[in-house]
């Protein structure tokens, strides 16, 4: 700690900056009726909570066996590829390594969906991590038809439209893309660099 | 599982009056922070908002191997700082120092420790960063590790942030001193 740190003045304000403050008792009743007016949060699809890292308990004995089912494993595969000549790491063949480069998302793509009787219509997908938040569509008038206009990098981009915070739906206008083993079957969207659609 | 992890599993799983509880239990100490902060108890209730709304609305998001506090306060130092970026497009607090020095208590007084307007204004006299940082380590008493996952800033560039902020204040008692 230095010594302007350690100094009575800057001592006492740091203390009297620690007392607690008083708000407008009102103020947490208007934040829970903001909260309630949104709609319920989505859990996060089950191949991204299959995606997140876990911690697996387990006994000693257990991981003993696991970790000598890996060696031998590790044991049979190097016998296997030595007697066919295979790949050895002293002899990499046929591999290239490009420096990687982030996605550019320079071309404009506009969404379009009709749900006369949505509240909400919101665009996920792998551009946008799947958040309903990240892509509120916009409706027009009362056509019932809501768009939304982003900009996404060339490639194959998966999504889905979710009206009313809860309803996955796909994009009747588009290609499936096959079920991801998850219970979802998403939209595609191929997406070619410097066009617009 | 942590009371935390639990009240956001009741909240995803449809019981939105579980996201109460954790209102309460850091609506106070978020208070604190934005005020000091921001100086005002408009903007900081602004702030307040923005930062449990857009919590609630990303609660999907957040997974149990991270400390809420730690994910709700990083939001809320985002939500501090568009705040203040807002307000500085909308006007300019000019305030007068010798008001400031009228009011700065000097060795002959007895520090009451009431002034919390005084307190703010000598605050609100740091640059952003530095009050921040300030807050950060000082009012909010975290390590510095805590404040760089939180603020995306190195260690070593928000010790140098606290230090000169620690450096302004003693250099104006200094000041006060020899006027």
């Amino acid at each position: 700690m230095t010594d302007s740190e350690q100094h009575p003045y800057v001592e006492w304000i740091a203390s009297e900056a620690r007392r607690p403050v008083l708000m407008d008792p009102g103020a947490r009743d208007r934040i829970m009726a903001a909260v309630r007016a949104e709609p319920v949060p989505a859990p996060a699809p089950a191949w991204r909570r299959f995606l997140q890292p876990h911690v697996i308990h387990m006994s000693p004995a257990a991981t003993s066996l696991l970790a000598a089912g890996l060696v031998g494993i590790g044991v049979l595969t190097g016998v296997v590829m030595s007697n066919r000549g295979g790949l050895t790491a002293e002899h990499p063949r046929g591999v290239a390594v490009l420096p990687s480069q982030p996605p550019v998302s320079d071309t404009l793509v506009k969404f379009v969906f009709v749900a006369p009787q949505a509240q909400n219509v919101s665009l996920v997908g792998d551009f946008n991590e799947w958040d309903l938040a990240k892509t509120p569509m916009i409706r027009s008038g009362e056509s019932g038809l809501w768009t939304v206009v982003l900009p996404l990098s060339a490639g194959r981009h998966l999504y889905a439209f979710v009206v009313d915070g809860s309803s996955w739906v796909q994009d009747p206008s588009a290609p499936i893309a096959p079920d991801d083993g998850f219970g979802h079957a998403n939209s595609v969207k191929l997406v070619v660099r410097g066009s617009s659609s | 599982m942590s009371d935390d992890a639990a009240d956001v599993q009741r909240v995803l799983a449809g019981d939105v009056e579980a996201y109460a509880a954790l209102v309460d239990r850091y609506y106070d100490r978020c208070a604190r922070f934005a005020i000091r902060m921001l100086g005002n108890r408009d903007d900081a209730e602004d702030a307040l908002q923005a930062t449990f709304l857009r919590a609630y609305r990303a609660l999907n998001r957040y997974q149990e191997r991270d400390r809420f506090s730690a994910w709700l306060y990083r939001i809320l130092v985002n939500q501090c700082r568009s705040v203040a970026a807002r307000r500085a497009h909308r006007e300019r607090v000019f305030v007068r120092e010798e008001a400031l020095l009228l009011n700065a208590p000097d060795h002959s007084t007895v520090w009451t420790g009431e002034d919390e307007e005084f307190v703010q204004r000598v605050l609100n006299e740091l640059d952003p960063l530095l009050r921040e940082a300030f807050l950060l380590k000082h009012i909010e008493e975290m390590s510095y590790e805590e404040m760089s996952a939180l603020t995306g800033v190195g260690v070593s560039a928000l010790k140098m942030r606290v230090k000169r902020a620690c450096d302004r204040l003693r250099e104006r008692w200094e000041r006060i001193q020899h006027d």
